[in-house]
């Protein structure tokens, strides 16, 4: 086991506006859910001294203008001035989670204090992707003349060949769609909240990249959330009741750019990134109270179930039925409506899920006798994060 | 029909590399070429500095039967790319070859409704030329038994 692990915790979380495309900056979308979290702690803005994001486009081909269509660290500071600002980064690989792990490291080695983390998503009005023009460079000369457009063909061949091989069927992901967003009616930040979704819908919709149809697909939205993440002994200090991080894992994609389509490069990365986090925690999949498992494209969590243990491969549409991922099921799955409900923001909000289960404050979606909260935070599943939070530290 | 309409269709034009030159100058001679690393004989696609298996830097070009089977597939309905809208629906495949495990190319499935893309069936390589220096490898059913 970790010998640091239940030594940081976050503590407050923070929530902007969701809206379907920019109306206002980002940067202000940011800054709302940074301002969030940091008054969720009970702090003031001159606590904070440790900042960390990862700032990418979600969607590709959009000029990276700051504080338009991404917030950078710098742009945070520039609005905040924060007086005590003692460390920071931008992370560039394996999304929001390894920032969120690097804020961890910081805290851990007494560089900073009390560290926000943040991410924000863009996105234009208008058309998502820009596609490339009339040339092909780099690695998509082996994939944009066969109209590999955006990242959703990417994960369905992978999802085909899963289908396929294991003889399952399209139709039952539709228990996940519409659970996921029945628990987003309990989750007021979320961009469907209150909008109702059934089967026959799910069954019925439009095909985007078979076997995706519309809702495998997370909706495209500008918005941001934050975390503050402290010390233990201080965030037992602050007004929120602390999720303590027991172990984490990472992993970094060693496929070459542009090759695309391997089912299995998606299961290695989930295997060797949650290994670390059951390893590190001293938990197994079993363990589990509720689990949060990246989902921007539906298939992510098929990944996610069999990589990470909670079920055998080939298994992972069949584990979902029977009421398994409902609040008072088995493994309760994505209590928040996961991307596919609240809106494209990546694996933030599931951190943010994670932790909020295990501290008990995840109020009418509150999961009876939390102790061990799992995240998959990874977007993709070949390089990415996972987590587990608990709410009594051992 | 569930054939796609390809006719209509105006597909990016691939700028061949430094790495990369050596595949698109065989595909336009009608030879599918992909990079093979000769300390260990490892194909590997797309193209890379080293061999992805060994780590070697000794890598070349060397022919390949262009017979294989579909590895994965999707097919596009969402006029996401403009240019591909009049083909829609079409298949958009991932080749895995006989003599290549494990590079895994992209391509459409022509010749055939795209409702024939399933994993495993068996296809081969055809050639499609966008223009006179690009030559598109590209992959049918395959009509021998084997
Ligand atoms: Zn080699």
């Amino acid at each position: 086991m970790w010998e640091n692990r239940c030594k940081v915790a976050v503590s407050g979380v923070g929530f902007s506006r969701v809206t379907r495309s920019a109306e206002i900056p980002l940067a202000a979308h940011a800054l709302a859910a940074v301002k969030g979290a940091v008054e969720d702690s009970g702090l003031a803005l001159s606590d904070i001294d440790g900042l960390a994001t990862y700032p990418e486009l979600p969607a590709t081909g959009h000029a990276m203008v700051d504080g338009i269509t991404i917030v950078s660290v710098n742009c945070m500071m520039a609005m905040l001035k924060l007086p005590n600002l003692a460390w920071h980064v931008q992370v560039e690989t394996v999304n929001i989670g390894g920032a969120v792990q690097q804020a961890v490291n910081a805290l851990l080695a007494g560089v900073c204090r009390y560290a926000v983390v943040w991410r924000a998503m863009h996105n234009p009005k208008g058309t998502y992707q820009n596609l490339p023009g009339a040339q092909a460079q780099g690695a998509a000369q082996f994939t944009a003349p066969y109209g590999f457009g955006g990242p959703g063909q990417g994960m369905a061949v992978a999802y085909t060949r899963w289908l396929e091989r294991h003889g399952q069927s399209r139709e039952k992901m539709a228990t996940l769609a519409v659970t996921q967003r029945r628990h987003s009616h309990k989750n007021p930040h979320a961009y469907f909240c209150g909008q109702p979704l059934t089967r026959e819908d799910y069954l019925n919709s439009r095909m985007v990249a078979y076997p995706f149809c519309l809702y495998d697909c997370d909706i495209p939205v500008q918005g941001a959330v934050a975390i503050v993440l402290t010390t233990a002994a201080r965030a037992r200090d602050l007004r929120p009741r602390p999720a303590y991080i027991a172990g984490y894992g990472q992993r970094l994609a060693f496929e070459v750019a542009g090759r695309i389509g391997s089912l299995s490069s998606y299961m290695e990365g989930g295997r060797s990134s949650s290994r670390l986090t059951w390893e590190r925690s001293g938990f197994s999949p079993k363990d589990v109270d509720v689990a949060q498992i990246y989902d921007g494209f539906s298939a992510s969590v098929i990944y996610g179930l069999e990589s990470y243990g909670f079920c055998k491969e080939g298994e992972a549409l069949d584990f979902i039925q029977d009421g398994r991922m409902e609040l008072d099921g088995e493994l309760p799955l994505n209590t928040f409506g996961g991307s596919l409900s609240t809106g494209r923001i990546h694996g933030l909000w599931h951190i943010i899920e994670g932790a909020l289960q295990a501290s008990g404050r995840a109020g009418e979606r509150q999961v009876e006798d939390v102790n061990v909260s799992f995240v998959g935070a990874s977007a993709p599943i070949v390089q990415g994060t996972t987590f587990i939070f608990v709410r009594e530290p051992y | 029909m569930t054939m796609s309409d390809w006719n209509r269709v105006t597909r990016p034009i691939p700028v061949p590399n430094e790495w990369t030159k050596p595949f698109w100058e065989s595909a336009r001679r009608g030879v599918l070429a992909l990079q093979r690393c000769q300390a260990c004989k490892h194909f590997q696609h797309p193209p890379y500095a080293t061999c992805v298996r060994c780590m070697a830097i000794d890598l070349a070009f060397e022919p390949v039967s262009g017979k294989g089977a579909i590895y994965a597939y999707t097919i596009m309905y969402h006029a996401g790319d403009k240019r591909f809208a009049a083909a829609i629906p079409y298949a958009s495949i991932i080749v895995e070859l006989d003599d290549a495990p494990g590079a895994l190319l992209a391509a459409n499935l022509l010749e055939a409704p795209y409702t024939e893309a399933k994993v495993g069936r068996r296809v081969e390589v055809v050639f499609e030329p966008l223009n006179d220096d690009i030559t598109l490898p590209q992959f049918r059913l395959a009509r021998d038994k084997q």
